[in-house]
């Protein structure tokens, strides 16, 4: 071999080295290709390569049988031969590099040829530009890794700070929901706010809330949604429901897919594109009453141990509002008339006493119905109850929102009206009373008529809620003797008569 | 034929037939093959138009239990010439020879696993002085040099390597294998065959360089983009002054690369790679098997029936001479179908009788393949446009 073609040999093997060396990504598949490469340049048949006195890669010998001594002696420059099985002694020759990570090429190949020193300068070159292909990779590697933890830290802070967003505008939402009840909003407007803030969290299609309906227990009712109807949704057995009756079932939150559990009134109302939901039970005194539902068309969608938690606070917040709005209802039903809705008498003398006791004045009516007795006997209970309902609401109708109407049982009537300290307003509420409830009645196919007699007082002539109450039962009897229908202011001298004919 | 050892220890025989009767004709070279008793292999070079599995069951018949491999070819190799349309049975036998074989399937994308996968078969072998492990691969699997890494990374160099790519007879619609008592395609058969005497083996092509190198300078994915700057495809052909149809016809440019080897430069001479297989006219890029790096020195090649049979005698040669004196009781021959396509109807007979004269009286048997593998020195093994010979003892 000429000195020019060996040299231009030499160089196209470096060549073909570093291609193939710098074809692999990672070290170990590199320093294997290095060790086959160099072998092949040199048509040898055994080639390692060695990081110490550990073999990172080796042709040429039975696996499991790599003589890591030997190729150390050979690397060590203690032998320039090896003993390979099924070949002669074989010639032996190592190239070495030192720096942060030493190590050693070593060629051996079998024949009577020894390597020649353009065949060694060849194996250092190849040393060389493993030694550099190497520690290349080796920084490539550490940035890489570097770059992945610094972005898997980013990702992680990402999520980190979404999750924290989140959570922040979970609180927010159920603060407001908890206001929205302690400050006794309406019951439906607690719920719509409800799912409202449900959907603005989890990004959801729909967003329902069941409740069970109370005349029929097996059904539940929509009582508030977004992205379905609730007017026009009739009260659908639990088994139709979802993930609604699921979770109602199992008490927890329930995830299904499409259209498992479902009926076909929300099949036909979601278009048959609903993919997944989720449900969580809610309570109202500890008893599960209904569900909260969220369902997405989103072939995606996948419900997140996150996602339930906060379905989950969402439910607890109706099963608190819901509890709270009934344990009102059963407070009001305590104090206010049955049949009416009117405050009852305790309710009515405690609000008139807290009115006078804080020095403000306050005009009282007593209302007696007359003729109702004989109605109630000739047309029976239901009628008669029907007339004080309807009187119920003449009476209300006829009232400020701060006065205060109350049934004393019976047909007895009474009515505050706040802050009055002359007759005039008294008089003409009155006036309008006894024509308004003297209007006739339609019960059944039968008009009849009940009137009104009325006995008007003023807070400022009586020293409590008693006398003020005696003094307008006194001037209410006057108005009956006087003829029904109509009213009578008290007077001293009225008390006078009274006492007089006591 | 049949000649065995002169103690009668090893023993190899060859059976061909033309039968159109494909199981017939299976039967018939199986029972010219095996004369000797204790049969221990039978190869079977099998013409494409044969229907594998018939062809198989007839040897099988034959073979009485012993191990039965092979692949289909493009062309027969045996003595009287070589043949088309035939079934051609190499019989190896006696007790002074132990076999093992194994198979790896599903190859293509795990070539270097399936090459350490059959390299186990090395060890079931009984412990005799001399061994060779025979591949026969699919000859339509790509990478077949991963194969040959994947044994030599198991078994290193303690046994040399012989065989061949099995062929369809220009077809290029498939080929199959026969291993494990079964036809098979995208597979690898080996035979470790292990004998008392020595097995040797030769390799040789016929082609010379023409001109300067040429550098590789741009190269990726196994292909070679450009030479000296150039398109590859243009600067292969203008240096070979190549005629104007094989710059635009596909068919020309086969028939033009299969004459036309491209050189790489090694250290022990000029390795020769087929272009003909994987050809892009619209690129103009080079294909020549395993991939050529960037950097790499190359030549067209060029040759003609002369340098191609010297050749031929040198790797018989070679492989005779590699047995130490002692005489061959057979040789198994594989000549690549490029070959054929350079030497014409009538350079093969004449290759045919070089083989018979360097067999001397002994059973030869081979096939034109579409790849030969004979690893003798270095950790490389697969060749294009090459003669390998084995040479038993």
């Amino acid at each position: 071999m000429s000195q020019s073609a060996a040299t231009s040999l030499q160089v196209q093997q470096l060549l073909e080295l570093l291609a193939v060396v710098m074809s692999f990504s990672d070290e170990q598949t590199a320093v294997h290709g290095a060790a086959e490469r160099a072998a092949q340049a040199l048509e040898a048949e055994v080639s390692a390569v060695m990081y110490g006195d550990q073999v990172a890669a080796a042709v040429g010998f039975p696996a499991g049988a790599v003589p890591a001594a030997e190729l150390l002696a050979v690397a060590d420059g203690k032998r320039d031969w090896l003993d390979v099985p099924g070949l002669e002694r074989c010639h032996a020759f190592a190239a070495s590099w030192n720096g942060s990570h030493p190590g050693h090429l070593i060629i051996a190949r079998a024949g009577d040829d020894t390597f020649s020193p353009e065949e060694r300068s060849l194996v250092r070159g190849m040393a060389r530009v493993l030694e550099l292909t190497l520690t290349m990779l080796r920084t490539l590697r550490a940035e890489q890794e570097m770059r992945e933890r610094s972005e898997l830290q980013a990702v992680e802070n990402a999520m980190l700070a979404e999750s924290l967003r989140e959570q922040q505008r979970l609180l927010l939402h159920v603060s407001d929901i908890q206001r929205g009840i302690s400050r006794r909003d309406p019951l439906q407007q607690i719920l719509e706010a409800v799912t409202t803030a449900a959907q603005d969290l989890l990004g959801d299609e729909i967003i329902g809330l069941w409740v069970r309906d109370p005349e029929t227990p097996e059904r539940a009712r929509l009582l508030a949604s977004v992205g379905l109807p609730t007017t026009h949704l009739p009260a659908m057995p639990l088994t139709e429901t979802g993930a609604v009756g699921e979770a109602m079932r199992g008490n927890d939150v329930v995830v299904a897919a499409g259209y498992e559990y479902v009926g076909p009134a929300i099949r036909e109302l979601t278009g048959g594109r609903l993919c997944v939901s989720m449900a969580a039970p809610v309570h109202e005194s500890g008893a599960i009453v209904g569900g909260l539902l969220v369902a997405s068309y989103d072939p995606e969608r996948f419900y997140s141990p996150h996602d339930k938690q906060t379905l989950r606070a969402f439910a607890q917040n109706v099963s608190l509002a819901l509890t709270d709005a009934h344990t009102l209802d059963r407070v009001n039903r305590a104090v206010h008339d049955n049949l009416t809705g009117l405050a009852n008498r305790g309710l009515f003398l405690q609000r008139l006493t807290e009115q006078i006791r804080e020095g403000l004045p306050a005009a009282l009516l007593f209302i007696d119905l007359d003729r109702f007795k004989p109605i109630n006997d000739a047309l029976g209970h239901a009628a008669g109850d029907q007339i004080l309902v309807i009187t119920a609401a003449r009476i209300q109708s006829q009232l400020r929102s701060a006065d205060l109407a109350g049934r004393f049982g019976g047909d007895e009537f009474a009515v505050m009206l706040r802050d009055v300290a002359e007759l005039g307003t008294g008089i003409t509420i009155a006036r309008r009373l006894v024509h308004e409830i003297g209007r006739p009645v339609d019960l059944a196919g039968r008009t009849v008529s009940v009137d009104a007699s009325i006995g008007i007082a003023l807070s400022v002539d009586a020293s409590n809620a008693a006398d003020l109450m005696q003094h307008a039962d006194i001037a209410m009897y006057r108005a009956k003797r006087n003829g029904r229908g109509r009213y009578e202011v008290f007077t001293k001298d009225l008390m006078q008569a009274y006492t007089n004919d006591s | 034929m049949t000649i065995a050892d002169a103690a009668g220890r090893r023993w190899m025989g060859v059976g061909s037939s033309p039968h159109g009767d494909t199981r017939t004709a299976a039967v018939e070279a199986a029972r010219s093959a095996v004369v000797g008793t204790d049969a221990k292999l039978l190869m079977v070079f099998c013409a494409i138009t044969h229907d594998p599995a018939a062809a198989l069951e007839g040897v099988r018949e034959v073979a009485a239990g012993a191990p039965v491999v092979g692949c289909t070819t493009h062309g027969e190799i045996g003595k009287g010439g070589p043949n088309d349309g035939t079934i051609l049975v190499a019989a190896l036998g006696g007790p002074g020879i132990t076999v093992s074989v194994a198979v790896a399937e599903h190859v293509a994308g795990r070539q270097r696993e399936a090459g350490a996968e059959v390299a186990q078969c090395a060890e079931a072998v009984a412990d005799l002085p001399y061994r060779v492990l025979v591949l026969l691969t699919d000859g339509f699997l790509r990478d077949q040099e991963s194969i040959l890494r994947g044994t030599y990374g198991v078994l290193g160099a303690t046994v040399p390597l012989f065989g061949g790519a099995s062929a369809d007879g220009w077809r290029m619609t498939g080929s199959f294998l026969f291993g494990d008592d079964r036809v098979l395609t995208d597979a690898v058969v080996a035979v470790t065959i292990a004998s008392e005497a020595p097995l040797s083996i030769g390799v040789r092509h016929g082609y010379h360089t023409v001109g300067e190198a040429m550098i590789v300078t741009s190269s990726s994915g196994g292909r070679i983009h450009s030479l000296d700057d150039r398109p590859a495809l243009d600067a292969y052909l203008d240096r070979l002054g190549a005629p104007g149809e094989a710059y635009t016809d596909l068919e020309a440019f086969r028939d033009f690369a299969l004459a036309h080897p491209l050189g790489v430069k090694r250290r022990s001479g000029v390795e020769a790679r087929n272009l003909s297989t994987e050809i892009d006219l619209e690129g103009r890029t080079l294909g020549g098997g395993s991939a050529i790096d960037h950097g790499a020195l190359t030549w067209p090649m060029t040759g003609g029936e002369d340098t191609i049979l010297d050749a031929t005698d040198a790797a018989c040669r070679d492989a005779i001479a590699g047995l130490g004196g002692r005489s061959p009781i057979g040789l198994l021959t594989f000549s690549c179908a490029a070959i054929r396509a350079t030497l014409g109807d009538d350079g093969i007979r004449r290759e045919g009788q070089r083989l018979e004269t360097w067999a001397d009286g002994v059973p030869f048997a081979g096939f034109y393949t579409y790849g030969e593998i004979a690893r003798t020195r270095g950790i490389d093994g697969f060749h294009n446009q090459t003669l390998a010979v084995l040479a038993v003892a």
